[in-house]
C-alpha cells in the first residue's frame, strides 16, 4: 500500500465531520475540478487565501456555467501591499467577503471526491489543508493533477542531459496556443489550468509531443514558476 | 466567464450589457481534438460555438468549403433552423465558447439587431450589418461645407432694373433667385417674389425690381458647415439662404441643395448632359457619374440601386456622346449598343467600356473610322478604361453591319474556344441605347435562335463557369501564413459574381430568354421552373452580397489609385459577421456550380 493510499485511509477514518464523507467517494466518472488560489503570499504557514475559483470538468468540456468563486476575508494577517498589486483584490472588496470557515463547506460539496487540476495545485492544496484541518481535521484527499507535469512530460520527457527547461505558465500557455486571460484572476487562472490540462491531455492520447527550441535559442533559464 | 469572452466581436457586440452579462454566465468552453467533429451535417446544434483557439473546417462531403479560425462563429443555420447543412470538423487542437441554444434563441427573439446575424437571406443579413455606415452617411452630409452645395455664380440685378428683365436675366441663368444691389444695400429676389407681384398684386412690367426685393438677407459663409445653414434655415423659416465668402455674396443654398447631397446630386446630372453642346462638356457630368457611386454608398444605398441610377446615368451620357460626334449617315444607319456589366446594369466603377455599333449596311469607310476614333477617345477621356478584350466601337469587329456581325455570331459558335464563348456571352448582354434598336434585336435573335435549345452548344458556352474555382474561405490563409508568405485575398469577380453571371446567362440562352440583367433572367428563369423560387432568390441575394463587397474593394482602389486588384478581398481583414455572410454566399454558388455541372454534365469537358 502506498503512502498516499495509507493517509488516505487515516484520514478517511479521522474524519471529523462525517458530513463530509463524500470526499472519499471517487467523484463522477470523466470528471475534474480545476482550481486556483489568489493568496496574501507564497507561505502556506504564515499566507492565507484571498480569492477561490474553482470550475468543473466534464469529459472535453468546462462547466464555466457552473462555477465555484469566492472572495475570501483573511482571518489574522493583512494582505500586504505587493501581493495587492499582484492580484489586484483591494481591502475594499475582502471587507464584503467571507471568511474561509463559511466559503470552505461549500467548496469542498462543489469539488466532492472529483480530482484537482491546476498548474502547482499542490500550493493551492496546501493552503486550502490548513483550514480543512481546522473544520473537519482532514488534509484534502483529492488525487491531484499537475498541468505542468503533464506539460514537461509533453515538452521535455525525452529531452537529453543538460536541456534548459521554462516550466512558466505563460510560457506553457503559448506553446498549446491557449490565448492568455486576464492573469491573477482567479477564475481565470483555474479555466486556463483547465483549457491546458484538456489540450495536453488529448497530446498524452495521441502521443504527440511539443516541439523544443533548439540550443542556442532557447528560453531563458527556469524560474519554476 | 467572466473577462476572456470578446464580446466587441460581432454579432455580440449588439448585445447590451446586460445580455452580454447574461451571455458570458452562461458559456461553457469545448475542446475538441483535430479530426474530431463539431457539428454534423442533420444534426441538431445544442450550442453555438466560438472558436477560442484553433481552426474548424467546414465540409460538405468531399468538398473543403471554409476554415473557420478564432472569433467565428457556427452554426447560425443549425442554431435557427434545426439542423447544420455542412459538417464542422477540428482541423487542429480547437477550443470553443459555447453559448447555448435556448439563450441564443431568446435573444433573437429580444434584439432585432443581434437576430440579423441568424438571417438565412444573405443580402438582409449584409444590410443590417451595414446598418453602421448608413448613420455615418447621414452624419456625413450634416458635416459637408455650404460650399459643397450651394449653387453659383451670384447673379446681381440693379435695384433700377424692370421685374421683367429681372425675370428674363434669371431665366437665361436658370436660377430662382438674383441679388438685388439698391444703393449701399443688398438684397434678394425670388422667381416667386416676381410672380406674386404680377399675379397677384398685378404690378405692371416696368416696375423696378428693388419694389419686389426683400433687404433683410439671411446669409451663411461658404465654409460653414451645412447643419449651421440648416439651422439658419429653420429658425428664419426659409427655404434659401445666401452663401457669402469674405464680403461676397457667391449664390445660394438652397433645401434641394442639401437633398442633393443626401442622394448624391445624380438627379442633377441629367440636365447637365442634355444642356452639353460639346464632348468638353460631357467631361464634367461624366466624372460626377462616377463621384457619385462613392457618395450614394457612403450614404447606404444598396448596390442594386447604386448600379441601377449609375448605368441609366451612363446610358444618357452615350446617347449625348453619339449625338455630339456621330455623322448623320451613322445616326440615321446605326444602333449604338452596350454589352457585358454595362448591358446588364450591374457596373457601378467603371472598370472597362463595352460597347459596339451595327450598321444596317455598309457607311462610308473614312466616316466610320473618324467616328470610332472620336468615340473611343472621348469615353477614354471621361475615364472609361478601354476594355481589355477591344469589345469597343474602335474595334471594326465590333462596329459593322448587321450581316457581318451575324455571319462572326456563327463562327464563334461554331469555333467552341472560350476565347468565342466570351464574346458570345458579352454580346448575349447587349442592350441597344440609341438609334435603331431593331437592328440588335435582329442580331440577337439570330444568335438565340442558333443556340437554343442545342445542348452541347449551350454546355460548352456554359463550361465557361469552370474557368475559375471557388475557393473555399480563409484555407489558403492558413497554409500561407504558415510558411509565412502573402494571404488569402479572395477574387470576389472570379469567385462569386462571374459563376452566377454568366451560369444565369448560359440557362436565359438555353431557354431562349432575352432579358438582360441577371435579376430579370433570375425572375424568367423561376418563372420557366429552371430552378426552385427560393433558390433564385438566394442566388439573386449572393450576387448583391458580392456586388456590395467588390465595390467595396474597388472604391478602396480608387482611393489608392489604381484599379489594380480591384476585386480582391482579404477575408483576414472581413469582421466575422462579414465573414460569415461571404462563406454563405460562396456555398450558394458551389450549388449553383453543382446544378449546373449536373445539367450539362460539366464534368465531360475536363
Amino acid at each position: 500500500m502506498s503512502r498516499g493510499a495509507l493517509w488516505r485511509l487515516f484520514y478517511r477514518a479521522s474524519l471529523g465531520d462525517h458530513a463530509y464523507k463524500f470526499l472519499f467517494e471517487p467523484g463522477p466518472p470523466d470528471e475534474a475540478v480545476a482550481l486556483d488560489c489568489e493568496t496574501t503570499g507564497l507561505d502556506p504557514r504564515k499566507d492565507d487565501i484571498l480569492a477561490i475559483a474553482a470550475v468543473r470538468i466534464r469529459g472535453n468540456r468546462i462547466l464555466t456555467s457552473e462555477r465555484f468563486e469566492a472572495i475570501v476575508k483573511p482571518e489574522e494577517t493583512e494582505a500586504s501591499a505587493d501581493s495587492i498589486k499582484v492580484h489586484r483584490i483591494l481591502k475594499r472588496d475582502v471587507a464584503d467577503a467571507l471568511p474561509m470557515r463559511r466559503v470552505l463547506p461549500d467548496l469542498l460539496r462543489f469539488i466532492g471526491g472529483r480530482p484537482l487540476v491546476g498548474y502547482y495545485i499542490a500550493f493551492d492544496v496546501r493552503m486550502l489543508d490548513k483550514y480543512a484541518m481546522d473544520l473537519i481535521e482532514v488534509k484534502l484527499p483529492n488525487p491531484q493533477i499537475e498541468v505542468s507535469s503533464l506539460y514537461y512530460d509533453r515538452k521535455y520527457g525525452n529531452a537529453p542531459p543538460g536541456t534548459a527547461f521554462d516550466l512558466r505558465f505563460d510560457s506553457l500557455l503559448k506553446d498549446l496556443g491557449i490565448p492568455p486571460l486576464a492573469a491573477h484572476d482567479a477564475l481565470n487562472d483555474a479555466v486556463m489550468a483547465a483549457m491546458a490540462w484538456l489540450a495536453l491531455r488529448d497530446l498524452q492520447a495521441r502521443g504527440v509531443r511539443i516541439p523544443r527550441e533548439r540550443a542556442g535559442q532557447g528560453p531563458p533559464p527556469p524560474t519554476g514558476g | 466567464m467572466p473577462s476572456g469572452f470578446d464580446a466587441s466581436n460581432p454579432p455580440f457586440d449588439r448585445l447590451t450589457q446586460q445580455e452580454i452579462g447574461e451571455l458570458q454566465a452562461s458559456l461553457d468552453i469545448a475542446y475538441v481534438a483535430p479530426g474530431e467533429p463539431v457539428v454534423r451535417p442533420g444534426q441538431k446544434a445544442e450550442h453555438l460555438h466560438v472558436i477560442i483557439k484553433g481552426s474548424v473546417e467546414v465540409r460538405e462531403g468531399e468538398t473543403l468549403n471554409a476554415l473557420l479560425g478564432p472569433g467565428d462563429s457556427f452554426d447560425s443555420r443549425a442554431i435557427v433552423h434545426g439542423s447544420a447543412g455542412e459538417d464542422f470538423v477540428a482541423a487542429g487542437e480547437t477550443l470553443c465558447y459555447l453559448v447555448p441554444r435556448a439563450l441564443v434563441l431568446d435573444l433573437i427573439a429580444r434584439n432585432p439587431a443581434f437576430a440579423a446575424f441568424f438571417y438565412s437571406e444573405v443580402s438582409a443579413k449584409l444590410d443590417a450589418f451595414s446598418g453602421a455606415r448608413r448613420q455615418e452617411g447621414m452624419e456625413s452630409v450634416l458635416r459637408a461645407r455650404v460650399r459643397e452645395a450651394s449653387r453659383g455664380p451670384a447673379l446681381m440685378i440693379e435695384g433700377s432694373a424692370s421685374i421683367a428683365e429681372a425675370a428674363q436675366r434669371m431665366q437665361d441663368a436658370s436660377i430662382n433667385a438674383a441679388y438685388v444691389r439698391d444703393g449701399g444695400r443688398i438684397g434678394v429676389v425670388t422667381g416667386m417674389n416676381l410672380a406674386k407681384a404680377v399675379l397677384l398684386k398685378r404690378l405692371p412690367h416696368e416696375t423696378p425690381v428693388r419694389h419686389v426685393s426683400h433687404f433683410d438677407v439671411i446669409a451663411v459663409d461658404a465654409d460653414a458647415f451645412i447643419f449651421e445653414a440648416l439651422l439658419l434655415m429653420t429658425r428664419h423659416d426659409k427655404r434659401r439662404v445666401a452663401v457669402r465668402q469674405g464680403a461676397e455674396f457667391t449664390g445660394f443654398l438652397e433645401d434641394i441643395h442639401i437633398l442633393g447631397l443626401v442622394a448624391g446630386n445624380s438627379q442633377l446630372i441629367p440636365g447637365r448632359i442634355d444642356r452639353a453642346r460639346s464632348v468638353e462638356d460631357l467631361t464634367g457630368p461624366a466624372q460626377d457619374i462616377q463621384g457619385q457611386v462613392e457618395r450614394l454608398h457612403r450614404q447606404g444605398l444598396k448596390v442594386e440601386q447604386i448600379a441601377e441610377i449609375t448605368s441609366d446615368l451612363n446610358r444618357r451620357l452615350f446617347v449625348k456622346l453619339f449625338e455630339l460626334v456621330a455623322p448623320p449617315a451613322i445616326r440615321e444607319h446605326g444602333c449604338l449598343m452596350i454589352m457585358g456589366s454595362e448591358g446588364r446594369g450591374e457596373q457601378t466603377v467603371r472598370t472597362d467600356q463595352d460597347n459596339g455599333l451595327l450598321l444596317d449596311g455598309p457607311v462610308e469607310e473614312a466616316e466610320l473610322a473618324r467616328f470610332r476614333d472620336a468615340f473611343g477617345a472621348a469615353l477614354a477621356g471621361f475615364g472609361f478604361p478601354p476594355c481589355p478584350g477591344r469589345v469597343m466601337v474602335g474595334n471594326p469587329l465590333w462596329s459593322q453591319p448587321l450581316a457581318g456581325l451575324v455571319r462572326q455570331l456563327r463562327l464563334w459558335i461554331m469555333e467552341r474556344t472560350p476565347e468565342a464563348a466570351m464574346n458570345l456571352a458579352i454580346f448575349f448582354d447587349a442592350v441597344p441605347v440609341t438609334g435603331r434598336a431593331g437592328l440588335l434585336a435582329e442580331a440577337k435573335q439570330a444568335m438565340v435562335e442558333a443556340m437554343r435549345g442545342e445542348r452541347a452548344l449551350i454546355a460548352r458556352f456554359a463550361n465557361l463557369v469552370e474557368s475559375f474555382q471557388t475557393p473555399a474561405l480563409g484555407v489558403l490563409s492558413t497554409l500561407m501564413e504558415r510558411v509565412g508568405v502573402a494571404s488569402d485575398a479572395i477574387d470576389i469577380k472570379k469567385a462569386g459574381i462571374f459563376p452566377i453571371v454568366h451560369g444565369m446567362r448560359a440557362l436565359a440562352m438555353d431557354k431562349g430568354i432575352l432579358e438582360t440583367s441577371t435579376a430579370g433572367r433570375i425572375a424568367a428563369l423561376t418563372d420557366q421552373r429552371a430552378f426552385e423560387p427560393e433558390f433564385g432568390r438566394e442566388l439573386l441575394s449572393a450576387l448583391r452580397v458580392f456586388m456590395e463587397y467588390r465595390l467595396r474593394a474597388q472604391l478602396e482602389a480608387v482611393r489608392r489609385g489604381t484599379l489594380e486588384r480591384e476585386a480582391l478581398i482579404q477575408p483576414g481583414a472581413l469582421s466575422t459577421a462579414d465573414r460569415d455572410i461571404l462563406r454563405d454566399s460562396l456555398r450558394i454558388v458551389r450549388q449553383f456550380r453543382e446544378l449546373l455541372r449536373n445539367r450539362y454534365a460539366l464534368a465531360s469537358f475536363g
